[in-house]
Parts: structure tokens; C-alpha cells; sequence
């Protein structure tokens, strides 16, 4: 059964979202280390809807974070009402880019990255005016 | 979160205490602008912080680029292992020199 949750579209809420993705990432039996993945995932995502989807679009609302546990997966999705934005849309670093020094790497990319390399299973999609990113954590031991 | 910047001689350390997320990296980035300012040896403690996106790796590239600019040297210490995996992920752990506790950091800071 899908659980939800809404937060305000707005960086306050970011701390309260990751003690909430914790609460589901416990309830589901994650280990410490996909639990801090999932938490980090969630994050760079709401980031951006915040700060680019309403923030810099001149837009108030709130991000809705629906969540289901089943045997073998934890899946979260986080559904904003901003405007279509395609978190994929755009190349992640390659391994190249992240091989690069410091000096002269492009730090663009990197919340993306983090998001598609820490989970399982992460989609992009837009239905019914609102943007809907999926993250899917499959359970140990399933 | 909060920072704190104290300095001893001339090393600077950036203690931060909370997580580091998009709220309150500019707060950060401010402070270790500052230290950066101060001095080109820089101590930065995270022991006390379990969290950090990738706002805080736009931080600490900035800190990088600024001490590496100055011929300095930046250390960090009490990193997590959450936080660790990110930067290795993410290739920046190559660059920084991460060390237990801030003392440790501060005897390699006295003897660069």
C-alpha cells in the first residue's frame, strides 16, 4: 500500500525529508550504507525541484513523497507540480570527467550522478502535470 | 548547522557541526571562504557531520581550488564512511589528504 507525504517546496524541508526517507529506508531493513544512498538520492532530487523547479521558476508548492515496502523493494517516489524536468535529460559525468583533477573539472552533474549511482533503479517521468522521480531500492536477502 | 573558524598559529580549522545540504552549504562556503582568506593551511573538521550532498562537494572543490592557488594545503578530518564512499565515488578523495582527528591534521599542517 502506497504511503504519502507532502513537505513544502522549500530548503527547510530537507532535513525533515531525510529523517522521513530514513523512517521508510529502517521500516524496509536497508543497510546503513543503501540507507545513506537513498537519503543522499532523495535529497539531490528535492534539491532541485526547490530550488529550479519552484524556487527559480517564481513558483510556490509543496513535493509529495509516496513510498511503498513490499518484500523485496523499497520504492519512493517524490511528485512535484513544477514544470516537466527531466533529471536524465542532461549527460552525467563520465568516468573520465570524475578521473579529472579538481582543477579543471565542471562540478555540474554531480547531484544526478550521486542520484543514479546510489540506487537501484531510478526513473523520470510526467504524467498528469506532475513530474514523478522513482527510486527503487531492492531489499537484501530477497 | 554551524561553523566555527578558529585558528592556531597559522593554520585555520573549520569545525562544522550538523549536516551539509543545499539549506545551509552557502553558510559553509562563506566560512571557508574566510578561512581561505586567513591562511593557506587549513584544518576542516567534519566529525560532526553525517550528512553532506553534493553542496558540499561544490564547497570543498572552491576550498581546493583557492588553497591550491595560495601553494597551501587543506586537511580533513573525521570524515565519515558515508561521506568517504561519496567522494571516492565521485573521484574527489583523490585530492585531499583526510586524516582521523583535527590534532592529526593540525601535526601535518605544522610540519608542511
Amino acid at each position: 500500500m502506497m504511503e504519502t507525504k507532502s513537505f513544502p517546496g522549500v530548503v527547510d524541508s530537507l532535513d525533515p525529508l531525510r529523517d522521513y526517507i530514513g523512517e521508510l529506508a529502517a521500516r524496509a531493513g536497508l543497510s546503513k550504507k543503501k540507507t545513506y544512498s537513498l537519503i543522499l538520492a532523495a535529497d539531490e532530487i528535492a534539491t532541485n525541484i526547490i530550488l529550479y523547479g519552484y524556487e527559480r521558476a517564481g513558483l510556490t508548492g509543496d513535493f509529495s513523497v509516496l513510498s511503498e515496502v513490499t518484500d523485496s523493494a523499497l520504492t519512493i517516489i517524490l511528485e512535484d507540480i513544477a514544470e516537466a524536468f527531466d533529471p536524465l535529460a542532461r549527460e552525467l559525468p563520465s568516468e573520465e570527467d570524475l578521473a579529472r583533477s579538481l582543477d579543471e573539472r565542471e562540478i555540474g552533474g554531480l547531484g544526478i550522478f550521486l542520484t543514479v549511482n546510489g540506487v537501484d533503479e531510478f526513473s523520470w517521468e510526467y504524467a498528469d502535470g506532475r513530474n514523478r522521480n522513482k527510486f527503487v531500492m531492492k531489499i537484501e536477502g530477497s | 548547522m554551524k561553523v566555527t573558524l578558529t585558528d592556531q598559529e597559522d593554520i585555520t580549522v573549520v569545525e562544522v557541526v550538523g549536516d551539509i545540504d543545499s539549506k545551509t552549504a552557502p553558510e559553509f562556503e562563506r566560512s571557508a571562504r574566510q578561512a581561505t582568506d586567513q591562511n593557506e593551511k587549513i584544518a576542516i573538521d567534519l566529525t560532526a557531520v553525517e550528512f553532506m550532498s553534493s553542496a558540499g562537494l561544490r564547497v570543498l572543490l572552491m576550498v581546493y581550488r583557492n588553497i591550491k592557488a595560495q601553494n597551501g594545503k587543506v586537511v580533513l578530518a573525521g570524515v565519515s564512511e558515508d561521506i568517504q564512499d561519496v567522494m571516492s565515488t565521485t573521484g574527489f578523495i583523490n585530492f585531499f589528504t583526510i586524516v582521523g582527528t583535527t590534532g592529526e591534521a593540525l601535526s601535518i599542517l605544522k610540519q608542511s
